[in-house]
């Protein structure tokens, strides 16, 4: 019997595809981005979603008057701000953290607003504080009651409406967030940012 | 008409109707899309930095060149209240902002003659001195006669040197919470009224009639034990009312008539001395 037979070709051809058509699903490619570039893939939250709340909020946030009136009512001390629960309200899971601490990062860089330390980030500060009382020496130890209470506290929550028929689907998101007084419980600044998505799942399509 | 074209008719008239009832779709123009660039939020933070630098260095200075000129100017317990960040009665306006550690835009200042009144600029972001949040200042010829502070049961006015000080401040805030048990009591809140008259009787120990609110309060609610103890610290405290009262007029008493002997002597030292009796001449 010879291997060159027509058979046996056909056999080492499909052989040979079949291993083509295995290698090209095994094929990973990983390439790094600009953060700032707009990559929508399923429709769900996403980073994208994230950063426009998070500038739309630090746009807000610094537009209003609060920060400028709390500073000429207090000789030009700025506020001080807590961030408080900011819920997440939707079905879906959404990581309010990113767009969180971007509101934090610019109100301490900005030098507008103070800010402390949230109460899960105070507890790790305050054990450790305490265990200095022991183990540190007198000249370097940190000294208790000496925190800063705030004078606002950052609320929020974001929510989602869906409406669908067939492969078209809409999302749409509301995020709120309020700085509320905490003495007086006066809501002093509402900031609110929304985002609707038009997602449409053709079957085919190039 | 032949039965395949009525029945095709039909069947188009069907799925025009149930077009019709379908969602109307309406397409938007998408506003971003993939590839496009979110913008950065450096440059907004940035913006705000500059803004806010600004705004507060022209407030700090100012802050501090009221605070230099109200130190420059000031004497004694004022000085030390200013230092201490505590609003006295007799400080000038100057004082009093640098007390509150605020420059003159934190305030609305109205004159009238020699009367003049700061009043904060923003309701709601009142300025603060180290005993509370300030309302309102008065002034008389420059130096300060009132001063209002925004607290839990009220507006307190400190207008004299009594009330100033904690027991001043104590009896103010005992006061308020007596009104406010009183409006309850009137609102048929019983439980209420017995509360404020409770945190009243905290700041201002030695008031029988107090005493006997919450006597009354306790009776009212059927609370006879404790109402009965009341009662009867109501009636003691008026015994050591009565006792301290005649302890008072009895010592009052002592130092009148020390005090009047003192004088006697005094008046007969300087009085001058009685003439003589004059004796009849004898008949030659």
């Amino acid at each position: 019997m010879s291997m060159s037979s027509p058979v046996s070709l056909r056999r080492l051809a499909m052989l040979g595809l079949a291993a083509v058509t295995l290698g090209a699903c095994n094929n990973k490619r990983v390439s790094r981005v600009d953060p700032g570039s707009v990559t929508d893939l399923s429709g769900r939250w996403n980073d994208v979603d994230s950063k426009l709340v998070a500038n739309s909020l630090i746009e807000q946030t610094f537009g209003g008057q609060w920060s400028t009136q709390y500073a000429s009512a207090h000789g030009g001390t700025p506020p001080t701000v807590v961030v408080g629960a900011f819920r997440n309200r939707t079905m879906e899971h959404v990581p309010i953290g990113t767009f969180v601490k971007d509101l934090e990062r610019a109100y301490v860089n900005s030098g507008r607003v103070r800010l402390v330390a949230s109460r899960d980030e105070r507890t790790e500060v305050r054990d450790e504080r305490a265990d200095q009382q022991t183990n540190a020496s007198a000249e370097s130890r940190a000294r208790i009651g000496k925190e800063s209470g705030a004078n606002y506290m950052l609320q929020g929550d974001v929510q989602a409406i869906e409406d669908a028929e067939g492969r078209e689907k809409i999302v749409f998101y509301q995020v709120d967030a309020f700085l509320v007084d905490l003495e007086s419980s006066q809501k002093v600044w509402i900031g609110q940012h929304k985002i609707k998505k038009y997602i449409d799942r053709r079957r085919i399509g190039w | 008409m032949n039965i395949t074209v009525k029945s095709g008719l039909m069947l188009g008239a069907g799925l025009v109707l149930a077009a019709c009832n379908g969602p109307r779709r309406i397409r938007e123009r998408p506003i971003m899309n993939n590839g496009d660039r979110t913008p950065s939020q450096d440059r907004i933070v940035a913006g705000a930095a500059a803004e806010g630098y600004s705004d507060n260095a022209t407030l700090t200075q100012a802050r501090d060149s009221v605070y230099a000129k109200a130190v420059a100017t000031c004497r004694g317990t004022i000085c030390a209240a200013v230092v201490k960040g505590e609003i006295s009665l007799g400080m000038t306006p100057v004082q009093a902002m640098a007390a509150t550690r605020t420059a003159p835009a934190a305030w609305t200042l109205r004159e009238s003659g020699a009367a003049t009144v700061m009043v904060p600029r923003v309701l709601g972001n009142s300025p603060r001195d180290a005993t509370g949040e300030v309302v309102m200042v008065q002034f008389d010829d420059e130096r300060l006669n009132a001063v209002s502070y925004r607290e839990t049961q009220g507006i307190r006015v400190v207008s004299s040197a009594a009330d100033t000080t904690t027991d001043g401040r104590a009896t103010a805030m005992a006061d308020a919470l007596i009104r406010e048990g009183d409006q309850f009591n009137a609102a048929g809140d019983r439980a209420r009224a017995l509360d404020r008259y409770d945190r009243a009787l905290a700041l201002k120990r030695a008031d029988p009639m107090l005493e006997y609110k919450v006597a009354t309060m306790l009776d009212l609610q059927l609370r006879p034990i404790e109402a009965q103890i009341r009662y009867q610290r109501f009636l003691q405290s008026l015994e050591i009312e009565q006792i301290q009262a005649r302890g008072q007029a009895n010592a009052q008493l002592a130092d009148a008539i020390a005090r009047a002997q003192q004088r006697l002597i005094v008046l007969e030292r300087q009085a001058p001395a009685p003439a003589p009796a004059r004796t009849p001449p004898e008949p030659d």
